[in-house]
């Protein structure tokens, strides 16, 4: 029995250090909390957390070659370990250390989503990374809007945690088994049913509310538009990472057999669904954050578009999904971190508006902003382009090239190509606040250490992923 | 007559469906709530049937879990009303519209 714990133990280390450290950072902020003012705390707090991140992915280097879902846990902890800077370099909240250790045991649920290879641990990593995420997001007590796109944010996430749970249950009542291997195998053998379909609808329900997908998108401009800049920078960035990522290992070990067309059906239709609405309703946003919001639903019809490849080839749909949603959560972490420090020294970043004359203000803020704007909309020599480019490249290459035009994917690639052409357009709305309009508010920003590394990390790992991405891509494929 | 799979199954799904429509049709956050909490149990009750029949553990101990982490997401869930309603002081969701852009 002790054997069998410790064997656990050390399989799932990185995890046990990141559980460690957020216990670490509750216990020193309350032994020593009292004697010191709020910023030391903030900054032990940060500095501990991204000690134990540190360690956790000190711990999964062994793993890297050959093993691509170590290398998915790693980046969950980089854009993770983003947020936290950005916690420390923006944040005014107070229970800094709650606010750090919430973090970290939401990085503990993305990396369990990652390696989980049975529907009772599939369930528990969601729901962990979800109920922390809720808390994260009412955290600023003293907003209405906060607790507001909490709320919000909750409710939609336990409708979709129930939908998940009930396909999950019928999956089990269909093959007796939770091991998704076991599953897989006794489904391949199974004749297609009506309770087999239902099952994989609701749990594409539940995802599509992880990947923020039309029709499940409704929580996402409201929670983007009131939560705290890094916790909303994790739910974009982390959350749908780990999400999506479950969702390839799902379909890569249950398959789509014995109901391919049918569930293919009912991917096209979200992915259409999220590329038409989110970048329509994109381009008449005037507020920011909201934008962010709608453009992330474009980019999860691209990631959906990805993921309907993975029963035929789920390396590469793994490797694309990796890529992709690491460059875009590294800009959009780097645009909620501008956002925040926009919010850090006026009170107020929320409109687009809001970033006229920024270059006048801080040059070293318009330029990152420029990186993760063009990179979000595909700009070569980004990594965003690539990861499009890729994307896309993948999707059409795993098509059949004699019946071509009878598949919906083939035809979802060219609306996600022209849906791109729209995204410029709203992505250089706010070029053209930061650059051109004219600056109503002279004085210069002040940026704080963290953030300032926080923006020059995701810049620069979007700029080296899109100049040299084969470096990366040589550890996928 | 005998009571076999088939009518737990068809139990659980009405559960799951009342629960759903009281989610989209009432206004009271709490509410919403209970009728959340009655999607769980559609589940929980569709795995413990499941587990049954099939003869094996894996279903009942799945429900286990289920129980704990709904109490966890409740607990999250009334803790937010509360900050909420210490803001605003409403509990309806139609009056919650300060998110617009």
């Amino acid at each position: 029995m002790n054997a069998y714990y410790s064997e656990l133990f050390s399989f799932h280390l990185p995890e046990v250090i990141l559980t460690g450290g957020a216990l670490l950072v509750l216990a020193a902020d309350l032994l020593l909390g009292k004697f010191s003012s709020e910023p030391v705390r903030r900054a032990l707090a940060a500095l501990l957390g991204m000690l134990a991140m540190g360690f956790a992915a000190e711990a999964l280097s062994p793993y890297l070659r050959g093993d691509t879902s170590a290398l998915g846990q790693l980046c969950l902890l980089g854009l993770s370990g983003l947020t936290l800077l950005l916690i420390a370099g923006t944040s005014r909240l107070r229970h800094p250390a709650e606010h750090v250790a919430l973090t970290l045991f939401a990085t503990v649920g993305f990396s369990l989503m990652v390696t989980a290879n049975n529907l009772l641990l599939v369930f528990l990593a969601f729901e962990l990374s979800s109920i922390t995420l809720y808390i994260l997001a009412g955290f600023d007590k003293s907003s209405p809007a906060s607790a507001e796109a909490a709320l919000k944010y909750f409710l939609y996430g336990s409708v979709a945690a129930a939908f998940l749970l009930f396909g999950f249950s019928l999956l089990y009542g269909l093959t007796g088994e939770i091991e998704l291997a076991e599953l897989g195998a006794k489904l391949s053998v199974l004749p297609a049913s009506p309770l087999l379909v239902i099952a994989w609808i609701m749990i594409l329900a539940g995802f599509g509310y992880k990947a923020a997908a039309a029709p499940f998108h409704l929580w996402a401009p409201d929670a983007y538009q009131g939560a705290p800049a890094p916790s909303a920078a994790l739910i974009a960035a982390g959350s749908k990472l780990a999400g999506m990522l479950l969702l390839v290992r799902l379909f890569a070990e249950i398959g789509f057999s014995p109901l391919g067309p049918a569930l293919q059906t009912a991917l096209a239709l979200l992915i259409a669904a999220s590329l038409l609405l989110g970048n329509v309703a994109a381009l008449v946003q005037s507020n920011f954050r909201r934008l962010l919001a709608y453009s992330a639903i474009g980019h999860a019809g691209i990631v959906l578009l990805m993921i309907g490849i993975a029963p035929a080839d789920p390396q590469m749909a793994f490797g694309d999904v990796l890529y992709y949603l690491l460059t875009y959560g590294l800009a959009s972490v780097g645009a909620f971190g501008v956002a925040a420090v926009l919010e850090a020294n006026d009170a107020r970043g929320q409109k687009l508006s809001d970033f006229a004359g920024l270059w006048q203000r801080s040059p070293f803020l318009t330029i990152c902003l420029l990186v993760f704007i063009l990179s979000l909309a595909g700009v070569p020599p980004l990594a965003g382009f690539f990861a499009k480019f890729n994307a896309f490249y993948d999707v059409l290459g795993s098509l059949d090239s004699a019946a071509l035009t009878s598949s919906p994917f083939f035809w979802l690639v060219l609306l996600a190509i022209a849906m791109s052409a729209v995204a410029l357009y709203y992505y250089l709305q706010v070029l053209k606040q930061a650059f051109i309009a004219p600056a109503e508010e002279t004085r210069p920003l002040r940026i704080a250490l963290p953030a300032t590394t926080a923006l020059l990390f995701a810049a620069a790992g979007i700029v080296l992923l899109g100049i040299f991405p084969e470096h990366f891509l040589r550890l996928l494929f | 007559m005998e009571i076999g799979l088939h009518h737990f199954v068809t139990l659980a799904s009405l559960l799951f469906v009342i629960g759903l429509v009281g989610v989209l049709v009432r206004r009271n956050t709490l509410v919403i709530y209970m009728c959340l909490e009655m999607m769980l149990s559609a589940a929980t009750l569709a795995l413990v049937a499941f587990s049954r029949y099939n003869n094996t553990m894996d279903g009942a101990i799945f429900v286990f879990f289920i129980i704990t982490v709904a109490a966890a997401e409740v607990a999250v869930g009334l803790a937010l009303i509360v900050a909420l309603f210490r803001r605003r002081e409403t509990v309806m969701v139609d009056e919650l519209k300060e998110l617009k852009h």
